[in-house]
């Protein structure tokens, strides 16, 4: 055998799945330079020996492969061995009880003692978990019986390991299962992260139903208060648009959270015209939780169109001027937001109650669980919001 | 709100609270209170839609509770015996039939 490694004889024993995959690989790389068999050596003998193997080997009978390539047993290269135990795999062999012959180096991971101090012992004693215990019982009792099996199965109660088992039959002289072989992979990380997957599809389905929720809302309120079609249709638009604007604030808080600072730039970018200094904003950087960021979008969007049309935004001069401040000490500390208009026409009270002021009357102080209030004086619209900032902002 | 407004147009008389201690104080204080509606999210108050529906249905047995929220379906001790849930979103008609059904019921 020069570049090309052969382990059949070794699949013979083993009959890993793994295994005939690494033999087709090798039987493929090799099959240029091999030259038949070779015959049974000393190595071939003390593989028998690692695997825990007293009677001499008797390799089954085997036919040539369907697609030509040899397929006659053939003595393991002391490679392969070499191969095998140095896996990160916890690699190990039981006798028929299931009692521990041979572990790979790595095994105390799995065991949670030193390999030397299993060796003997039963295997199923690695088990404590009740459910990992029967997965692992029925693994081996398939073995007995002639098939392989594999279980995913978890060890430590405090600090858990997760394994993916693969117990395989090895055949003994007579063809029956005179060993079996433990392949254990830890699979620990792929397991949490699985686990956080899951959660996190479940978290973004219950995002994503308040989210239609609330679209469905929004449309409804529009639908209700519209004096026409059109009009409706424009105004349901630009809500859906601002309340985009508000998801991608959203999805940079892993759409838990909302930056009160980028939600705030969000409707400024939006309804801006441009014109430097029409926006005078200032405040500490503030994450609000999203239920409220939303509302808050929602609001600072209607605040803007409302300015935009009658308000400060419709003339060259107006200004608005947006401020926020955390005061009084944790945990009592209170969000205060102020919208304050300035510099735009003379300003009279709404004469219909719309969406815009319906919201900020009814939503925004359920929401926010503090006192909001909207005022028209007559240089320009005044909203201020005093919360508790422990039930506004994000856990 | 928008719930409220539905069921306003529906011919029902809706008192809303902002949060359960609220609507605890509202069935406090008044006595033709036919059915309660809560959400299961609630970020002021004491507690959520599920202990407020566990606490109405304990102490004003006979006022149905309706649930609603987009949170998935309600755990296995959630809800109260007899208590609905609709998840959110969900069709306007769905609400006012339910609520319909529930006054029929009780009357």
């Amino acid at each position: 055998m020069d570049a090309g490694y052969d382990v059949s004889a070794f699949q013979a024993v083993v009959g890993d799945r793994r295994l005939s995959a690494l033999d087709a690989e090798n039987r493929r790389s090799g099959a240029a330079t091999r030259q038949g068999g070779v015959d049974a050596t000393d190595a071939t003998l003390q593989e028998r020996i690692d695997f825990g193997l007293q009677e001499p080997i008797v390799v089954p009978e085997r036919r040539v492969d369907a697609d030509g390539s040899d397929a006659n047993p053939r003595p393991a290269d002391p490679l392969d061995r070499h191969v095998l135990w140095t896996t990160t795999d916890v690699v190990m062999v039981l006798d028929r009880d299931g009692r521990l012959l041979r572990v790979s180096e790595n095994g105390s991971a799995l065991l949670g003692a030193s390999t030397a101090e299993c060796v003997g012992r039963p295997w199923i004693d690695a088990w404590s978990l009740p459910e990992s215990r029967a997965g692992i019982r029925n693994a081996l009792d398939a073995a007995r019986a002639g098939r392989p099996c594999r279980v995913q199965a978890m060890t430590g109660a405090d600090a858990p390991s997760w394994w993916d088992v693969a117990v395989t039959p090895v055949a003994g002289a007579d063809g029956r299962p005179e060993r079996i072989l433990a392949v254990s992979r830890d699979i620990t990380d792929l397991k949490r992260n699985e686990a956080r997957q899951t959660l996190h599809m479940q978290e973004l389905a219950h995002r994503v139903k308040n989210t239609l929720a609330l679209v469905q809302a929004v449309a409804a309120q529009t639908l209700r208060n519209a004096v026409s079609l059109e009009q409706a249709g424009q105004a349901l638009d630009a809500r859906l648009v601002a309340l985009a604007h508000a998801h991608d604030v959203l999805v940079q808080g892993a759409w838990s959270s909302a930056s009160l600072s980028g939600l705030v730039a969000g409707a400024v970018a939006l309804h801006g015209d441009g014109a430097p200094g029409r926006f005078a904003v200032s405040g500490p950087d503030v994450t609000l939780d999203a239920g409220h960021g939303l509302t808050l979008a929602l609001m600072l969007h209607e605040l803007s169109t409302n300015a935009a049309k009658y308000g400060a935004l419709s003339t060259a001069p107006g200004q608005v001027a947006i401020s926020w401040e955390v005061a009084g000490p944790e945990p009592e500390a209170r969000l205060r937001f102020r919208w304050e208009e300035i510099g735009g026409p003379p300003v009279a009270p709404p004469t219909r109650s719309g969406f815009g002021t319906r919201l900020i009357a009814r939503s925004l102080s359920h929401d926010f669980g503090g006192a909001v209030s909207l005022g028209f004086p007559p240089t320009g619209a005044v909203l201020t919001l005093e919360a508790p900032l422990a039930s506004v902002v994000a856990a | 709100m928008e719930a409220a407004d539905t069921l306003a147009d529906a011919g029902f008389t809706v008192l809303e609270a902002s949060h359960a201690d609220k609507a605890l104080k509202v069935l406090e204080n008044r006595h033709d209170v036919q059915v309660l509606m809560t959400d299961v999210d609630m970020p002021q108050g004491s507690m959520d839609g599920f202990a407020l529906a566990r606490l109405v249905a304990d102490r004003w047995p006979t006022i149905p509770v309706l649930v609603v929220s987009g949170m998935g379906t309600p755990g296995p001790y959630d809800m109260p015996d007899g208590a609905r849930f609709i998840p959110k979103p969900y069709e306007p008609n769905t609400l006012v039939r339910t609520l319909r059904s529930f006054i029929h019921r009780a009357a």
